[in-house]
């Protein structure tokens, strides 16, 4: 697992988030406990188990990245789970039911979901409407248009010919390759696609100067901008990189799903969130790391599975879920 | 900190506002095609849909578009309570004041709806409820289907189908909602008395990753699934695609609930799902009722929908209506 690090110029904060690194994997250590413990007839003991778990956390994962970006800044993206659902449309539009070549789909796709990005970050950077604000905006904004395009049904392989009946298309190769698993069937695609969008903001947040500029606004804006850092241009990286993100992930749920949900997405963002905290990035801004995202994304995911596999019902899954968001959080606070 | 946490706590505030909006984004006035038809209706008609969020009910308003299309002198207006009692009400309250011939209400609850269209019959205006119920009988015709009746319907297919005998995974819509407990108790009673075991029961939420994840739960722990009971087509689907990722699809079948054209009916003649046990909207049910009302005909308090089943061998011809009790 890489280690997190913060690429931030003080030298106290890599210690602190060494910390924060092992207690994030600790709980997750208490979450993989439990399922040793509660095994459902041995299920949990199986790799079978651990895939399936990490190809369902990988979309929610992918929009992690993005939020960890955008939660250093000191901002937050509630858009993400709108944004998926809309690329997800877009996406299963262009390919399902236009026919384009994924050459072209998949970059429209990732532009559409880039562009809507940039859109909150101009009104964030530019106007100085709060990242709240302006995210939660997008957020209506992006699933109007997700029910606009798709007209409110899902977009899938059934196309209707004007006189009322259905033409059943193929599920096109790309959709296939991505749905499906790798090394020996052992790794679902989608968790490669997260794992690099891990490697990828991880690059970005350690080793690149842009990365360090995200640290500096999310830290203290005001010095940041005395010091030079040009702290619009690094809060548009942030929300445009968490729309690109987002765009990846509507892909891969198109793809899982083979069609696009016009619904798709609704409280991911929430998930996404809850992610990047249980791992222990700081929603106040400046501090953490995407390997801490990492490991928040399979605390949550083994959480999930665990209850999933012993088939606990609604009612008791929802408030174990919050009972242990909040044991995790409050682990991650305690002083030595 | 105060001066912050003031600023949050205002944040939160508009985050409630807004939120609530979040679902209200499709269009809430339009007007149907029989107005488009050049000539004049002789009657006009209000609809009021609790929301279009849904596959089923914007499909339902579909089902009455395409009915009163075939009926010039109708001219229907369409509105969109996105999911708010309340602004359901106030629709129903715009509709009699706008002095239309009839109104269809599909409620989002009893309750709230029951004053408001209890106020337009008292104005004279016929109201027929479509789907869900208001309370007492102020109410012209209520049409709706029977998901009991459609579950028991599931159960005894599928004691048929497997010769009495199997492992069934049930996935549940959400077991706090009337639907999801009907298609559950309903199916329970069809293959009561049957060597048919439900070895695996969870939660979906109607929400097709849901399924997916749910679905791949019961796989990692029974090595033999005879067959998948979903709540909803979507459901359906999703364990289809989990059984195809693990390779197990070709020894599983799977069956949903609702049928509509472009999901349910789509799955099983693209031979993903055995069978698909329609939930009928009851548009075009509405809108000939709605035109013997007009006529000064009369038509039954209630009408319960008939259901078809749709399966690979007759969905192409239409599907099989299922007996009435």
């Amino acid at each position: 697992m890489k280690a997190p690090s913060s690429g931030a110029s003080q030298g106290g904060v890599r210690r602190a988030l060494q910390s924060s690194a092992v207690r994030a994997l600790a709980a997750l250590a208490f979450v993989f406990l439990l399922g040793l413990v509660f095994n459902a007839d041995g299920s949990f003991l199986r790799w079978s188990t651990h895939r399936d778990m990490l190809r369902h956390i990988s979309v929610f994962g992918i929009l992690a990245c993005g939020m960890t970006v955008v939660i250093i800044t000191a901002g937050i993206d509630l858009s993400v789970g709108s944004l998926l659902g809309f690329t997800a449309v877009f996406f299963s539009l262009l390919s399902l039911q236009w026919g384009w070549p994924p050459g072209l789909a998949v970059p429209a796709a990732l532009l559409a979901g880039a562009a809507c990005g940039l859109a909150s970050g101009g009104l964030i950077a530019r106007f100085r409407i709060q990242p709240f604000i302006a995210t939660l905006a997008m957020m209506v904004f992006a699933r109007g248009m997700a029910k606009w395009i798709s007209g409110g049904r899902k977009i899938s392989t059934a196309v209707q010919l004007p006189d009322g009946s259905f033409q059943y298309k193929g599920v096109p190769g790309f959709f296939q390759s991505l749905n499906s698993k790798l090394l020996g069937e052992n790794i679902a695609v989608v968790t490669l696609i997260f794992l690099a969008c891990v490697v990828l903001t991880g690059v970005l947040l350690a080793k690149l100067r842009p990365g360090r500029h995200l640290y500096a606004v999310g830290g203290n804006e005001e010095a940041a901008r005395l010091s030079g850092v040009p702290v619009g241009r690094t809060k548009l990286l942030a929300y445009g990189l968490s729309g690109f993100l987002c765009a990846v992930a509507g892909i891969c749920q198109a793809a899982q799903e083979q069609q696009g949900d016009p619904v798709a997405g609704s409280t991911y963002e929430l998930t996404a969130i809850a992610i990047v905290v249980i791992g222990g990035t700081n929603l106040m801004g400046g501090k953490g790391g995407i390997g801490l995202t990492l490991i928040g994304a399979m605390t949550i995911g083994y959480l999930e599975k665990i209850l999933s596999i012993n088939a606990v019902g609604e009612a008791p899954r929802l408030m174990l879920t919050g009972l242990i968001i909040v044991g995790a959080v409050l682990f991650q606070r305690v002083r030595k | 900190m105060t001066a912050r946490t003031i600023g949050w706590a205002g944040l939160m505030g508009a985050a409630f506002v807004l939120g609530a909006c979040q679902d209200r984004t499709s269009s809430s006035d339009t007007t149907g095609p029989a107005a488009r038809a050049g000539r004049p209706a002789r009657w006009t008609v209000g609809m009021s849909q609790c929301n279009l969020g849904e596959p089923w009910r914007v499909q339902m308003n579909r089902d009455i578009e395409a009915s009163a299309a075939e009926h010039p002198e109708l001219k229907v207006v369409y509105k969109d309570a996105q999911n708010d009692s309340l602004r359901q009400r106030s629709q129903i309250e715009e509709y009699i004041g706008a002095g239309v011939d009839l109104i269809i209400v599909s409620p989002k609850e009893a309750a709230p709806l029951t004053a408001p269209v209890a106020a337009a019959r008292a104005k004279g205006i016929p109201v027929i409820v479509l789907d869900r119920r208001v309370l007492g009988e102020a109410f012209t015709c209520f049409i709706g289907a029977d998901n009991k009746r459609i579950g028991r319907a599931a159960g005894e297919w599928v004691v048929r189908r497997l010769g009495g005998k199997g492992k069934i995974v049930e996935l549940k819509g959400l077991m706090t909602s009337t639907p999801g407990q009907d298609r559950n108790s309903g199916f329970r009673e069809g293959i009561r008395d049957s060597g048919l075991e439900v070895v695996f029961e969870a939660d979906m939420k109607w929400l097709e990753p849901d399924a997916r994840k749910e679905m791949e739960s019961a796989l990692a722990r029974f090595p033999k699934i005879d067959l998948v009971y979903a709540h909803n087509d979507p459901g359906a689907h999703g364990a289809y695609l989990a059984a195809q990722a693990a390779g197990r699809e070709k020894n599983i079948l799977f069956i949903g609930v609702d049928g509509l054209p472009h999901e349910g009916r789509a799955y099983v003649a693209q031979g993903l799902l055995e069978a698909s046990f329609e939930y009928p909207t009851g548009g075009r049910e509405a809108v000939e009722t709605a035109l013997k009302i007009l006529n000064g005909e009369a038509v039954p308090k209630e009408i319960t929908l008939a259901s078809r089943v749709f399966t690979r061998e007759n969905v192409a011809a239409g599907g099989e209506w299922l007996k009435r009790p």
